[in-house]
């Protein structure tokens, strides 16, 4: 099939009658259209497939073609919030209307969706009512916005770049300084830009401003040559340098000192929703790997392939109950998502890369070495994540985050804390707007932890259902188990920063850590399909998922039986023939 | 880094060292599960023998480290992404390998182990390898045979994959046993699966304690993280140091 826009405005009306409530339906509704805009991606002549895409990033050149459909498709009004004349309601229905983008794209996705809603949030979150009309205006229209940390690792370090903003004793505060890596920073309409305003180095020491490039000063701001990336080649990362520029009063978003507060606060909903946009990006890996297993009988993957497949396939679909509850709970309990949502974008990052590995050998196998479309998309999505700051790096970031917390949740949430209320898995409950204002940063609350003890004792009481049902207790069981081990040892934490906070120990409690709430969201999800009659209804693909976490996690677990294999393998096999995704969701893709 | 040495040797740090439990982590149900007690001893010397190669490296306490184990069975240290390891035993030699650069593989076998040249030529050779093997005979064809064998389960090992790779789908480069030999064009995957690029891959067979052949596969992982996104280190502590003085809602 070939891109069924047939024109900008006919595209546009499309999607904004689609958008009509902000519910589930349309949402998914729009993200179906876009990805039929965008046309099969398999199509070598598609000029937004995967192949036309692949050229774009070997030249490091942007897709400008699909920039525009996409901005033409109404993707800025995406990012923003429905109380701002957006169409965003809920994060979890952002992410599945970017999915068919990153599907084909990491650095598309990135460009023209998260790396905007990154800067753009801490407007929502923060800034007033001016800068928040100005910000949706230049979304609506098709315009970008980027931000500008200093040197910012994905969760908030400091580097050697870096921007001060001074007072001087007789006039407007002025900015200095430079960075060499900002996305889009040619092309973006508005910065947000984290500048020291403290002479002294800490948590207090940057602010966050809103700065439109077109009204600063002549001269006092200078774009940078281009970065060259070793991964998202296609996106513009360039530099910004800052002489002695001066910013207006009102340009502060929120107060001053507030900036890395504010930062912590908005980059866990958007960089949860990256992880879980990006495991539509291993879709189509997943996708090629099938069709290389069974490329010489129509039925059924050789052997040796089964179980990696249905694996890999179980562990997506543990990405996205994990990425879909901690973007729900942004909506429903926000005061009790920080760390979770954290621990999501670590486990998520780090269950990808396993995929890509499982998955790279069953394409390097039987004589498909290294050439074609599937190798490219494997090698291109390796390249990808770690420079999406879905990599080591990324996940060190994270885990700085995520360690200072851990002594205060096993001090006062883990076994203490009440369920969260209905909502956080599953569809059949309406969910409040997300309010980028009730963000919160370091609460002593962790939603997923307490759903976990609750779902424990609950299918404790249904064990004598049926002997799968038992199992998934068992399973359960096993991982409340491993949440009291590390309620101890976390309790041992030190409270303040120093050499045993940030040795190689916590770094290992904060990945079991990773592991529990991951195995939280996998019950959830069966729990809340339980009575359907879907594929998720069956135990099988949460047996599967949480057998491969309590292997990762090293926790002593009862075998699962061998048809878990075969039923996930076989789901898997039937959405390869029809079409459909390999998310939560299955909905029908373009082809 | 590649360090071998025999289980017997740690054999008197295993029985005095109060912490077995501690070292061993989740190791220690299966330690206490092995009946056979060489298998049990050789299991555990092996491990303490990986966590304190990495703990010299790394600067830090054995104890700090938690090994854990992929799907398929690849080791690692748990929450420390930066570093990988590998692990092999024969007889009552152990090799552990550990790398910063990227992945590594380690293989081990007795220099007596005698291979049958018709499995080779079967279940692990390349049309390339078999005309190397055809070209040689007598002892010389025999180590040729194990050195072939074990570089072949080490590049696996790095890979992860263990033995779901077939080993007559991909070439290794000739090695000469004590040179270090690096790959060309010869089919061999990165650990995305793309082909490797031209010289990332480095092997190398060794004799160990005169009757056993060490081999090694190691890839050299470039490019490294953009600056956007920043360096190396084993932990963000900027970051953490910051989050941590919010919490304690330090000036």
């Amino acid at each position: 099939m070939t891109p069924s826009a047939d024109s900008p405005s006919s595209s546009r009306n499309t999607l904004e009658q689609a958008a009509g409530t902000h519910d589930r339906a349309t949402a998914l509704r729009r993200a179906a259209l876009l990805d039929g805009m965008l046309g099969d991606p398999l199509d070598p002549g598609n000029p937004h497939g995967f192949t036309a895409l692949a050229e774009f990033d070997r030249d490091r050149r942007p897709p400008v073609e699909t920039e525009q459909l996409l901005a033409v498709a109404g993707m800025g009004s995406e990012l923003v919030p429905v109380r701002h004349g957006g169409m965003l309601a809920r994060a979890d229905l952002l992410m599945r209307v970017l999915r068919p983008v990153f599907r084909r794209d990491v650095a598309l996705g990135l460009g023209c969706g998260i790396s905007s809603s990154f800067a753009a949030s801490a407007v929502w979150a923060a800034g007033n009512a001016t800068q928040q009309s100005s910000v949706a205006a230049l979304l609506l229209g098709g315009g970008r916005i980027t931000v500008v940390h200093p040197g910012l690792g994905p969760a908030g370090g400091v580097s050697r770049d870096g921007f001060t903003l001074r007072r001087p004793a007789d006039g407007r505060p002025v900015l200095d300084g430079c960075k060499d890596v900002i996305m889009d920073a040619e092309r973006a309409g508005a910065f947000v830009l984290h500048a020291a305003t403290a002479t002294a180095a800490g948590p207090h020491s940057h602010s966050a401003l809103l700065l439109d490039p077109a009204r600063l000063p002549a001269g006092r701001m200078r774009l940078l040559p281009r970065a060259v990336t070793p991964g998202l080649r296609a996106a513009v990362f360039s530099g910004l340098r800052f002489t002695r520029c001066p910013v207006p009063e009102n340009a502060f978003v929120g107060r001053a000192g507030e900036g890395v507060a504010l930062a912590l606060r908005t980059n866990q909903i958007n960089r949860c929703l990256l992880a879980g946009a990006v495991t539509a990006a291993v879709d189509p890996v997943l996708r090629s790997a099938v069709s290389a297993a069974t490329a010489n009988s129509a039925a059924s993957p050789a052997r040796r392939w089964r179980r990696p497949l249905a694996g890999v396939f179980a562990d997506l679909l543990a990405c996205d109950a994990l990425a879909q509850a901690c973007l729900r709970a942004a909506s429903l309990v926000p005061e009790r998502a920080h760390v979770p949502t954290v621990a999501a974008t670590y486990m998520i990052s780090a269950l990808l890369g396993d995929a890509l590995d499982e998955l790279s050998a069953v394409l390097g196998s039987a004589g498909r070495q290294g050439d074609g479309l599937p190798h490219g998309l494997l090698a291109k999505l390796t390249r990808d994540l770690p420079a999406a700051g879905l990599g080591r790096a990324g996940a060190a970031a994270c885990q700085a985050v995520i360690v200072p917390q851990l002594r205060t949740l096993a001090n006062r949430s883990w076994f203490v804390e009440a369920e969260p209320p209905p909502g956080l898995f599953g569809e059949s409950i309406d969910l409040p707007r997300l309010d980028h204002r009730l963000l919160t940063f370091a609460g002593d609350a962790d939603f997923l932890a307490a759903y976990l003890a609750g779902s424990a004792e609950r299918i404790a009481c249904a064990r004598a259902a049926d002997g799968r049902t038992a199992l998934l207790g068992r399973f359960a069981d096993g991982f409340l188990g491993e949440l009291r081990v590390l309620r101890e040892q976390c309790r041992a934490l030190p409270g303040r920063f120093g050499a045993s906070m940030s040795g190689p120990w916590t770094a290992a409690l904060s990945d079991r850590y990773g592991l529990v709430v991951t195995a939280a969201a996998v019950l959830g999800t069966w729990e809340a399909e339980e009575d359907g009659a879907s594929f998720l209804a069956d135990p099988g693909w949460a047996l599967l998922a949480l057998s491969r976490l309590a292997y990762r996690a090293g926790i002593e677990v009862p075998n699962r039986p061998e048809d878990c294999v075969t039923g996930v393998l076989d789901e898997l096999l039937s959405r390869q023939r029809t079409g459909r995704g390999f998310d939560l969701d299955g909905a029908e893709l373009t082809r | 880094m590649v360090v071998f040495t025999t289980w017997g040797e740690w054999l008197p740090a295993l029985v005095t060292e109060p912490r077995l439990r501690h070292l061993l982590g989740r190791d220690w149900q299966r330690y206490r599960r092995t009946g056979d007690p060489t298998v049990r001893h050789r299991f555990a010397a092996a491990r303490l023998l990986l966590k304190h190669t990495a703990a010299a490296a790394l600067e830090t306490d054995a104890a700090e480290l938690d090994l854990a184990y992929k799907i398929g069975g690849r080791p690692h240290l748990r929450g420390l992404r930066q570093i990988d390891v590998s692990l092999a035993h024969t007889d009552e030699l152990i090799v552990v390998g550990i790398s910063r650069t990227g992945r590594i593989g380690v293989d081990a076998e007795p220099l007596s182990r005698s291979l049958s040249l018709d499995v080779m030529r079967s279940r692990v050779c390349t049309p390339g390898e078999q005309a190397v093997l055809g070209a040689v005979e007598g002892p010389a064809l025999t180590a040729a045979m194990l050195r072939l064998w074990t570089l072949k389960e080490a590049y696996t090992k790095a890979l992860g994959q263990g033995l779901r790779l077939l080993f007559t789908e991909f070439d290794i480069p000739h090695v000469i046993e004590g040179e270090i030999a690096t790959n060309g064009h010869s089919g061999l995957l990165a650990p995305d699966g793309a082909p490797a690029a031209l010289d990332a891959w480095a092997f190398g067979a060794y004799r160990a304690l005169d009757r056993y052949l060490v081999s090694v596969a190691c890839h050299d992982a470039v490019p490294a993280a953009p600056p956007e996104f920043g360096g190396d280190g084993l932990c963000d502590e900027e970051s953490m140091s910051l989050v941590s003085r919010l919490l304690c809602q330090e000036p």
